[in-house]
């Protein structure tokens, strides 16, 4: 059974030329200067990729351990939030949790760079359940982190005090090759 | 009537939209690689974001929950859902531990809207960090190594 939620962006599709649909029109998001960056504004429903791919679905979207994404309103197609909008190497994951399963507006940048395979790849900026007037920041991942890692508080961002990373730092070095052949790349790096 | 047909043919594909799909079993190498540095060219250009050189930042990136692709020798990327039966995609530890690792994986492959997406039932074989492009391009970022290290 078709519904009209599949319904609709089916025709919408059918209607419309395959070319890149342009998603500008309204938003307010910031420029990380990327190469193939592009604002864009859409209306969506946040899933977990895995359940939506294969029908494995946990309570909750996976609690924040799984990649979620977004099936645009207007058109059904499943994009993929890589980033949220924090300088700090992380993902959008805790951005998108608390709506899990929600039809939100999001507002970021699309990566459109095919030659690479980025297709649908997004860095969310700001994000909203549908209706409401007021934008969350996606930018609580570090805050989230904290939280979770009560013991490796102190100074510095969190990927020099990341218990994990610094063990396999430690392990394996900065380059991953062991703890030898690093201070032999330093040396010949550095010095 | 090639209305008709192209009208019946989006419909019934679409009925399957956000609806779980058949995977296609596959075996792929390559690296295991941060997408985002990949994808953005945030940090430089794809031959810089791999590797030896990357692989602080690819900790960071797996670390920080970012999606973990599988950069294959023929340059496509798998995005990594699942592996060996840990679903924890976004900071999980065995994504981890394969940061900058070329491996063997043989799994399932879900393709949407332009992505590949990859279930890793079994990873076949971990060769670990084999692009070694340290003396090309030094730590990416530079700052991956920090001063009082260096």
């Amino acid at each position: 059974m078709i519904s009209m939620r599949q319904l609709i962006p089916a025709l919408l599709v059918l209607a419309t030329p395959a070319v890149a649909q342009d998603f500008s029109e309204g938003s307010h998001a910031k420029s990380w200067n990327l190469y193939a960056e592009q604002p864009a504004l859409f209306q969506a429903q946040v899933v977990d990729v895995l359940c939506e791919l294969t029908g494995d679905c946990p309570e909750n979207c996976g609690g924040g351990d799984r990649q979620l994404g977004l099936v645009r309103a207007a058109d059904d197609v499943l994009v993929l939030p890589n980033k949220n909008s924090q300088a700090a190497f992380n993902g959008a994951v805790a951005e998108l949790l608390p709506f899990c399963g929600a039809e939100v507006e999001v507002d970021g940048l699309l990566i459109d760079d095919p030659d690479l395979g980025a297709v649908n790849i997004y860095q969310v900026q700001l994000i909203r359940k549908v209706g409401d007037a007021e934008w969350t920041k996606a930018d609580s991942w570090t805050k989230v982190w904290a939280e979770k890692n009560p013991e490796a508080a102190g100074k510095g961002p969190w990927y020099r005090r990341d218990p994990r990373v610094k063990a396999a730092i430690a392990k394996d070095g900065y380059f991953g090759l062991g703890l030898e052949t690093d201070k032999d790349i330093k040396e010949l790096l550095f010095e | 009537m090639l209305r008709a047909i192209s009208l019946a043919g989006g419909l019934i594909a679409l009925a399957g939209a956000g609806m779980a799909a058949e995977g296609t079993r596959i075996q792929v190498t390559g690296e295991i690689i941060d997408t985002w540095c990949y994808f953005s060219g945030v940090m430089g250009g794809p031959d810089a974001v791999v590797g030896s050189a990357h692989h602080t930042c690819a900790l960071w990136c797996s670390a920080g929950g970012i999606p973990v692709g599988l950069l294959a020798e023929d340059g496509t990327v798998y995005m990594v859902l699942k592996i060996e039966g840990s679903a924890d995609s976004a900071g999980g530890d065995t994504q981890l531990k394969l940061a900058s690792h070329r491996i063997e994986a043989d799994g399932m492959l879900y393709e949407r809207d332009g992505l590949n997406y990859l279930v890793v039932e079994n990873v076949v074989t971990d060769d670990g960090i084999t692009v070694q492009n340290h003396e090309d391009y030094g730590p990416v970022p530079p700052f991956a190594v920090p001063e009082g290290e260096r």
